[in-house]
């Protein structure tokens, strides 16, 4: 196959790669947001802690998979503690920003008081850092591997969201959480699971990427704030617009690096900009 | 009348006080109180939107820091020109930024409206690292000429910049305050609390938005640039970073949302803490995490709402009806 045309197959996978890391980190977000509102700016922080988990497991056990079972666990639970014994007493809109702004603020400084500032290397497992051809274009294991990780979650989230009768209550508090709770519906407990799920998946991201980015403390703002582009742009709550929009700033950030590498980190900005131009509450938000 | 007589000798002393500062504590606490001025300035700034207007945004560093910016290149580039002009072309490009961005802004409010700005003073932050012919990247704009009202040069002299920052920080101060008595500052109040009703009465909603955001921006602008000046340095991570759009939400919350005078209380608690947290550790993340969830969970309407239910049970305990209850 031509070179060039090889090159630009593999750049769209690689941005593929990316738009689903971003994705697992947003979907994430967006389930909080859409159910209880509250817009978790610790969620990238939690992404960024659930990799130096994985660089602890891994270091202990020697064992890539056991720090992808048990990192995104450990980052739930911790989420979930998070939820319990702050979240609840914050007042208001402002009062949720500010104080989950706080336990980022913490978490970032832990990290770097713990495990220092340097970037840290995590080796993938031998399974999938080799290369593999696929029709004349030779490609990384690793990256489809996080592609087809990403869809599995992605159809797992959808089959528990409208096929089991707990997704049915989290859709039902989505539109209507006073209904839910007035039916007899411990809707505090809810949360908690649905918080939980949304720490785990961020956890998920962070254990996904530390082996192609390496472990470091700048983690949570250079992938975190472009899943926080994502949501804004996808339209907050939704599901789709989150994977859509994923998709398409994997592939900006991708081929942007490749064409005008300058500037990449501005196209997303520039896209964001132009659909919030047109559409306030995302592509696919619902007004308020 | 006898209120207003004691207020005025208040105000004397208080500008007496700080007119011979620099004479009385020297140059270390002159700068000091000049990073607090600048602080405070900025956080009225940001409390205009978030206290009188509700909206909470997430890139307020983008006016700071073009402020910052316009100073620092009119006088690197403009041979000659005075230091006033060169603050008004800095205070100019935060309200320009300002003007292009109200019409997308001002259509939304909330969660929405915060990280939008998120957005853009991320924008605005990786633009002047990259753009480096102009804006220096990483190492900014530093040794620009600061020219004084009446003398060549401010650099060797912290007292005459001291005397320079506080007029006009102190004007900016004043006229914040007195945006905030005026018909038009008391429709702010109004769209925050209720923007249907008022866009039911007449009012323009989102034009009225409009003006406070271009406002807001105008006094981050005079803060940037007066901070510019002081330490002669405009930089990416100085004046623009994530950092900077978040210390004066902090100082806001400390001091109390919504209360005219509660962000520079929480100013002057806020540098304290820093000064002192900065000769044991390093990490003032930590430190400032470590506030914001306490002023959340514990003191939502901060330090002034403390102190206003604190005077509250004093003078309803010395009423003689609470002592008849009591007893």
């Amino acid at each position: 196959m031509d070179p060039m045309v090889s090159m630009y197959i593999s750049q769209g996978i690689h941005g593929i790669a990316y738009g689903m890391i971003l994705f697992l980190i947003a979907s994430g977000l967006n389930i909080i947001f859409g159910m209880m509102g509250i817009l978790n700016m610790a969620h990238t922080a939690f992404f960024m802690l659930a990799a130096y988990f994985c660089y602890v497991v891994v270091g202990i056990t020697g064992n890539f998979w056991l720090g992808l079972l048990f990192a995104p666990l450990f980052t739930a639970v911790l989420g979930v503690v998070m939820e319990r014994v702050f979240l609840r007493k914050a007042v208001g809109h402002m009062g949720e920003l500010i104080l989950t702004m706080g336990i980022s603020f913490v978490i970032v400084a832990a990290i770097k008081k713990i495990w220092g500032t340097e970037s840290l290397p995590l080796q993938m497992p031998e399974v999938l850092s080799g290369m593999v051809n696929i029709v004349g274009v030779t490609y990384p294991v690793y990256r489809l591997f996080v592609i087809g990780l990403a869809l599995v979650i992605l159809v797992f989230m959808l089959l528990l969201l409208y096929r089991t009768r707990l997704g049915k209550i989290v859709r039902a508090a989505v539109s209507d959480r006073d209904m839910v709770n007035a039916l007899g519906i411990n809707i505090n407990l809810v949360f908690m699971f649905v918080f939980g799920v949304g720490t785990w998946m961020a956890g998920l991201a962070g254990v996904a990427i530390a082996p192609i980015l390496t472990v470091f403390p700048g983690l949570a703002d250079q992938v975190g704030m472009d899943a926080f582009i994502v949501v804004v742009t996808g339209g907050f709550g939704s599901l789709l617009g989150a994977f859509i929009v994923s998709i398409i700033f994997g592939l900006l950030s991708s081929y942007g690096v490749q064409f005008v590498s300058q500037f990449a980190p501005v196209l997303m900005v520039v896209f964001m900009a132009i659909v919030l131009a047109f559409r306030p509450n995302g592509l696919f938000g619902v007004k308020e | 009348m006898m209120k207003n007589k004691l207020n005025v000798v208040w105000w004397v002393i208080g500008l007496v006080f700080l007119a011979f500062f620099p004479k009385l504590f020297g140059i270390y606490y002159t700068n000091v109180v000049v990073t607090m001025a600048i602080f405070a300035v900025y956080s009225l700034s940001v409390n205009m939107l978030l206290g009188y207007t509700g909206l909470l945004s997430f890139g307020q560093a983008m006016f700071f820091g073009f402020g910052g910016y316009g100073t620092a290149l009119a006088l690197t580039h403009i041979p000659g020109i005075g230091v006033l002009p060169a603050i008004g072309l800095g205070v100019l490009a935060a309200v320009a930024l300002a003007l292009i961005l109200s019409p997308l802004v001002v259509r939304v409010s909330g969660t929405a409206f915060a990280m939008l700005h998120l957005a853009f003073g991320q924008l605005m932050y990786v633009l002047a690292l990259k753009l480096y012919n102009i804006t220096g990247g990483e190492d900014g704009i530093a040794n620009f000429p600061v020219p004084g009202l009446f003398t060549e040069s401010l650099k060797s002299s912290p007292e005459h910049f001291y005397y320079l920052a506080m007029v006009i920080l102190g004007i900016s101060t004043w006229l914040m305050w007195y945006m905030t008595k005026t018909p038009f500052g008391q429709i702010q109040v109004g769209i925050r609390d209720n923007a249907k009703r008022i866009d039911y009465l007449g009012y323009r909603v989102p034009q009225s938005k409009a003006v406070i955001y271009v406002l807001s921006a105008l006094f981050a602008g005079v803060a940037g640039s007066v901070y510019g000046l002081f330490h002669n340095l405009v930089s990416a991570d100085g004046s623009l970073g994530i950092g900077m759009s978040f210390t004066p939400i902090i100082s806001v919350m400390i001091g109390g949302v919504g209360s005219f005078f509660g962000p520079i209380l929480g100013v002057a608690i806020f540098q304290l803490v820093d000064e002192l947290i900065l000769r044991y550790t390093e990490s003032t993340e930590l430190v400032m995490g470590v506030i914001l969830i306490v002023v959340v969970m514990f003191m939502p309407t901060g330090f002034m709402g403390l102190f206003r239910t604190l005077r509250q049970k004093i003078s309803t305990r010395r009423t003689p009806e609470a002592k008849k209850e009591k007893a």
